[in-house]
């Protein structure tokens, strides 16, 4: 037995030898599979033409990235699953009538200007699937709008008509029709119930942290129900507005994007409380139905300032400083 | 419910198991290697001398590193600037008075030696006092498992009761500490008369000194409060009662399926190790002394146990993920929430993969107490911990070097 120890090849290595066994590929993976509820619903609702649209989504991201990889000379690495995560994040945000050319663009803009030319994954401050989404959503507004594009449907968008016909139209959506995904919207975004489990899927791996979305979507909450209580007749109700839209998407799938968002806890927190914040905030007074993309990429904005928010590094504060270390404590528990 | 949410959940980091196994002694080597960097070498030893066991080798210059002593009968093969090879011998084999006579046990409990004359007797036997005979108000005796993975810690609580009263007796006698106190983990009933015991939560990163110093005081850093590994106070236990120089040590042999915790022969190598426990090793696989967090590997099996070495590990090809070249970091976040001392690897480590070291000053790389938590997280699987050794490593460097008065050239009219 020694005879065969003495002719094998050890391998060097640096501490720690031990590992969490998470990988970018794993958090990928657990990604795709928390999606994939939400996917077979709009499936199941659209058919066809939402599986044509994550289809060409994730492969022209696929694609997209692997091009500018091979010009940046730098590895290829889409098996690590990133640049379909963003793909089929990017789907979601489509309606299912997109045409070929608007997912296309789309897609080759969210991973060539959103994620790509900021050095690649990991490297973008502001969520790549948001930057394509942005871009199409502006520049193409009439095929962007499932209110004018999707015709065969008898659904109707809770978000236009809660901001055209008063809180009180919010009635005619009961809260279970909102969690079936019988909205009309964004092709997957919408899956309000099956996105939030997967999204506590996620949060129980821990492949997001949970303080995020609890944050993001508290804010939408206090947010809503403050303009709800001050007028119902013309503000709809906090649940409706959490599960109508793509609010519960953006909160734990968008929101979270690791590279966009604070990493220490009282940070997160707020990032996400301005998050919901601002879902409302653009839903009441913005011209756009559905404020919750436009508010992640304002806090992924605003990201490096909440991480400025900071305790002493370890034994390194004022010694009177025992009033902070309480502060710490509470925001911890 | 609580663990779900935790990025860290594996439970080999809880530092209490709950699984008591008896020491083993390890194999009779039939050859050793002794680190002798930094070490003087006797007048009088060198290639081909005969020695016993306790045969002092070589002397270190600094008054608190014990001194190098022969843990077997044998004859020294091998004299280079860092190890001392002795191949052992039968002494039933060569003739009568051909090896030096054995040390003379000298009782240090009954001596009565007190302050630096302990400490300089405790050298001699092989003993680093430098942590032992810490100057401190307060000194805290590590009772938890330094690293997961090590496991002796638990049993020697009880096994080696002896040994642990004798060293803190012997402490008491260094009248260095005005107080000192032993942390043991949370739900242990051991005491001993006369120590007060603090219980802290067995979790690691709780055994790193600067974090459980904070444990035990409530304090961060505070200034006057030292704190000492279990292993080193058996160390001077052991010597205490044998009366011998030092010349084994106390360590955790682990894979990926078993443990068992070992008295091993300083310098034993670590290919007999392996060959006495029939473990079988594949390409591809690693071992490593020390941690599994903390360690390092090594890159041939007639390495050795070195003296303060705690455990010896296998991870065997697959267990981890690999680490695929320089990956580069994808701002994931997982080193910062996971720091105990709430620096930011994911920048210092960034400095350092692009050499800009000083930009290091800024994130208090100083603070960092080398958990190896950083790395254990790292989903990218970059060397967040060796990055951060680089940088401290090349700043101590560099602000030696500023602390040197130049040279001015000579004879220039």
């Amino acid at each position: 037995m020694s005879q065969s120890n003495n002719d094998i090849l050890l391998a060097i290595s640096t501490p720690p030898f031990w590992h969490c066994g998470r990988t970018i590929r794993q958090n990928s993976l657990h990604t795709l599979l928390a999606l994939a509820p939400a996917a077979a619903l709009s499936l199941i609702q659209w058919g066809v033409p939402a599986a044509r649209v994550m289809a060409l989504s994730m492969v022209a991201a696929i694609v997209t990235e692997a091009v500018c990889q091979i010009l940046m000379k730098q590895k290829l690495s889409q098996d690590n699953g990133t640049a379909a995560v963003t793909g089929l994040a990017l789907a979601f945000l489509l309606p299912a009538s997109a045409p070929w050319w608007l997912t296309l663009i789309a897609a080759v803009c969210a991973m060539g200007v959103g994620r790509m030319a900021f050095g690649g994954y990991g490297a973008n401050q502001v969520n790549a699937a948001l930057v394509g989404w942005a871009l199409v959503f502006v520049s193409f507004p009439i095929p962007m709008d499932p209110n004018a594009a999707v015709l065969h449907t008898s659904l109707a968008d809770p978000l236009f008509r809660a901001k055209f016909f008063g809180g009180a139209a919010a009635a005619d959506f009961p809260l279970a029709d909102l969690l079936l995904g019988r909205q009309l919207g964004g092709l997957g975004a919408t899956q309000t119930g099956a996105l939030f489990l997967g999204g506590l899927y996620l949060a129980l791996r821990g492949v997001i942290r949970w303080e995020i979305p609890c944050a993001f979507l508290a804010g939408t909450f206090l947010v809503a129900s403050a303009f709800h209580l001050a007028d119902p007749e013309l503000y709809a109700g906090p649940l409706f507005h959490i599960f109508s839209g793509s609010t519960v998407f953006a909160a734990f799938f968008l929101a979270t994007e690791d590279s966009c968002c604070p990493h220490r806890r009282l940070p997160m927190t707020l990032y996400g409380l301005t998050g919901g914040a601002l879902v409302m905030l653009i839903r009441v007074f913005g011209v756009y139905a559905d404020g919750a993309p436009f508010a992640v990429m304002l806090i992924n904005l605003l990201a490096p300032m909440f991480a400025l928010i900071r305790s002493h590094p370890f034994g390194t504060g004022p010694r009177k400083a025992k009033r902070t270390s309480d502060n710490e404590g509470r925001a911890r528990s | 419910m609580k663990q779900y949410f935790q990025l860290i959940k594996d439970p080999r980091f809880r530092l209490v198991q709950n699984d008591h196994r008896p020491f083993i002694d390890g194999p009779a080597p039939r050859r050793v290697r002794l680190n002798r960097e930094g070490f003087a070498m006797v007048p009088g030893v060198k290639k081909k001398t005969l020695v016993s066991p306790g045969t002092l080798l070589a002397e270190h210059p600094s008054p608190d590193k014990g001194d190098l002593h022969s843990p077997i009968y044998g004859v020294i093969t091998e004299i280079n600037a860092r190890s001392v090879f002795v191949d052992a011998m039968d002494p039933a084999e060569a003739e009568p008075g051909a090896f030096p006579p054995l040390p003379e046990p000298a009782d240090l409990l009954r001596q009565g030696l007190e302050g630096e004359e302990l400490v300089s007797a405790v050298k001699k036997l092989g003993v680093n006092t430098r942590s032992l005979g810490r100057r401190a108000k307060t000194l805290i005796v590590n009772a938890l498992n330094p690293e997961p993975g090590v496991r002796w810690a638990e049993p020697m609580l009880v096994e080696h009761a002896d040994e642990i009263r004798a060293c803190l007796e012997l402490q008491r006698r260094f009248r260095r500490a005005d107080e000192i106190l032993l942390a043991v983990p949370t739900g242990c009933s051991v005491r001993f008369s006369g120590i007060r015991a603090v219980e802290v939560e067995p979790v690691y990163p709780n055994s790193v000194n600067e974090l459980l110093i904070k444990e035990v005081t409530g304090e961060e850093a505070p200034p006057d409060v030292a704190a000492v590994g279990l292993h080193n106070v058996w160390s001077l236990g052991r010597v205490a009662l044998t009366g011998l120089p030092l010349t084994e040590t106390v360590i955790t042999i682990g894979t990926a399926s078993n443990w068992a915790n070992f008295v091993v022969k300083n310098g034993s190598l670590v290919g007999e190790l392996l060959e006495f426990l029939h473990i079988s090793l594949q390409n591809g696989d690693t071992i490593l002394r020390g941690g599994p967090l903390r360690g390092e590997s090594l890159d041939r099996l007639d390495r050795s146990i070195t003296k303060g070495a705690y455990g010896f590990f296998v991870v065997n090809a697959g267990e981890v993920p690999p680490i695929e070249g320089d990956s580069a970091c994808v701002n994931c976040g997982a080193c910062i929430v996971a720091c105990p001392t709430r620096i930011d690897p994911r920048m210092l480590s960034r400095y350092a993969e692009f050499g800009k070291y000083n930009m290091s000053r800024k994130e208090n790389f100083r603070l960092c107490v080398d958990c190896g938590l950083c790395g254990y997280v790292c989903i990218a699987r970059r060397p967040v911990l060796q990055y951060i050794r680089l940088a401290v490593k090349r700043l101590e460097e560099e602000e030696r070097l500023a602390g040197l008065t130049p040279l001015e050239p000579v004879g220039k009219a």
